[in-house]
């Protein structure tokens, strides 16, 4: 392995990719939560916070993955990501959940709900 | 660099402040108290203190939180208006900020090495900790061993508030379920 | 590269408490409460690596643990209104 990549030139890739991963993962935390303010509705909401979680704690991470090299620290990052990555899907669904549940129906441009409900599917306000 | 992150957290948690006292829903109170408290964590990080951020973070977003909704399950969920006039408690915390912020002036700068809390008994316990007590953290060693009944004392404080708690949730639950809100949350 | 991700990750908390005060409902609340939970997290990632140190990590585990049951327990709490609520044993609703 010595002799077939020069150690320096293999520093400087992986140190220019940790750059670029966190760079990159700090674009894509900005603009989920910029999509935060501005999506008009609590589902389109759902969508654009759903990519801090993945996309943006992911490419940080791993950025900081390629700066920490083969140690227990990548390991403990590794151990973060996966706990977010699993994580926020269901925190997401719950919320989504309860907000149809409390009667909060999201704003449809083609409403193809009564094409796919069968009987006995349909969304009613709860009796608290 | 880091005084304009914790100037930014702080701001952010006075317009969270704002925004709890202007709320009539005690559910959005709850989860922007909640907020707060991930705010005050986030900036104990940054000043380097990470286990009073831990606490902050457990015990106001997570306890807190849960022990609040319990709560509400119990009486109403949409704040009552206040009859009270206003200005005589503005006058009151304007009076003890200013008093409180005029006696901050007055302390010693922050770290210097001659200020009266680094020269009294605290070489003492750095220098004798080991010798004595044999345990390498002086943070435990003056909470357990040189200042144990203040830690006696702050136990039976915090055992006696959970069991307090636990008995005004829990003996109500037997009772009924739903007596209180019947309202759906909004 | 600690100033970008520190700066950003800052930034991103400003917005996720905006949308925490404006929200209208209070499942955007609940929403941007989680967004801020996790940038805390990630804030706490990037302040520990990248000023050397690492230990700070184990800080970052415990606060994703609370961040998931603080959101499923208020989100349980307003759809059953019962923290103890049993799914099992109100077998109509699920």
């Amino acid at each position: 392995m010595n002799g077939l990549i020069d150690p320096e030139i293999l520093d400087i890739v992986v140190t220019g990719l940790s750059w670029f991963a966190i760079s990159a993962g700090s674009f894509f935390v900005l603009v989920g939560t910029i999509g935060l303010i501005r999506m008009p509705d609590v589902f389109t909401r759902m969508h654009a916070a759903s990519l801090v979680d993945t996309l943006g704690a992911g490419l940080l991470i791993a950025g900081m993955m390629l700066q920490a090299g083969f140690t227990a620290t990548s390991l403990k990052l590794l151990f973060i990501f996966l706990l977010l990555f699993i994580t926020s899907p269901v925190a997401t669904h719950a919320v989504a959940q309860a907000t149809l549940e409390a009667g909060d129906l999201p704003e449809l441009k083609v409403d193809r709900r009564d094409r796919a409900r069968t009987a006995g599917d349909a969304v009613e306000t709860p009796e608290a | 660099m880091e005084l304009y992150v914790n100037l930014l957290l702080l701001t952010l948690m006075a317009a969270t402040v704002i925004a709890i006292i202007q709320q009539s829903s005690l559910f959005s109170v709850v989860i922007l108290s909640g907020i707060y408290s991930f705010l005050m964590a986030s900036v104990l990080i940054v000043l380097d203190a990470v286990d009073v951020a831990m606490t902050e973070a457990s015990v106001g977003a997570g306890i807190s939180t849960v022990v609040l909704l319990g709560a509400l399950h119990l009486t109403r969920t949409t704040a009552l208006k206040s009859h009270q006039r206003v200005f005589l408690g503005l006058f009151v915390s304007v009076a003890v900020g200013t008093m409180l912020m005029w006696g901050v002036l007055g302390l010693p700068e922050f770290g210097v090495a001659d200020a009266p809390v680094h020269t009294h008994v605290a070489p003492t316990y750095l220098l004798e900790s080991i010798p004595e007590t044999g345990i390498p953290n002086v943070v435990t060693t003056v909470l357990a061993d040189y200042r144990g009944f203040d830690t006696f004392g702050e136990t039976t404080v915090v055992f006696t508030a959970g069991i307090g708690v636990l008995l005004l949730l829990g003996g109500r639950r037997r009772r009924g379920r739903g007596a209180g809100a019947k309202d759906a949350p909004k | 590269m600690f100033v970008v991700a520190t700066i950003a990750v800052a930034l991103a908390l400003a917005l996720a408490v905006t949308r925490a005060i404006l929200g209208p409902t209070v499942f955007d609340r609940v929403l941007a409460g989680n967004v801020v939970g996790t940038l805390a997290i990630l804030l706490l990632a990037v302040i520990g690596f990248l000023s050397g140190r690492p230990e700070w990590l184990d800080i970052g585990l415990t606060y994703g643990l609370l961040n998931l049951i603080g959101t499923l327990a208020v989100l349980k709490y307003f759809r059953h209104g019962d923290l103890a609520h049993d799914a099992e044993k109100d077998g109509s609703r699920e």
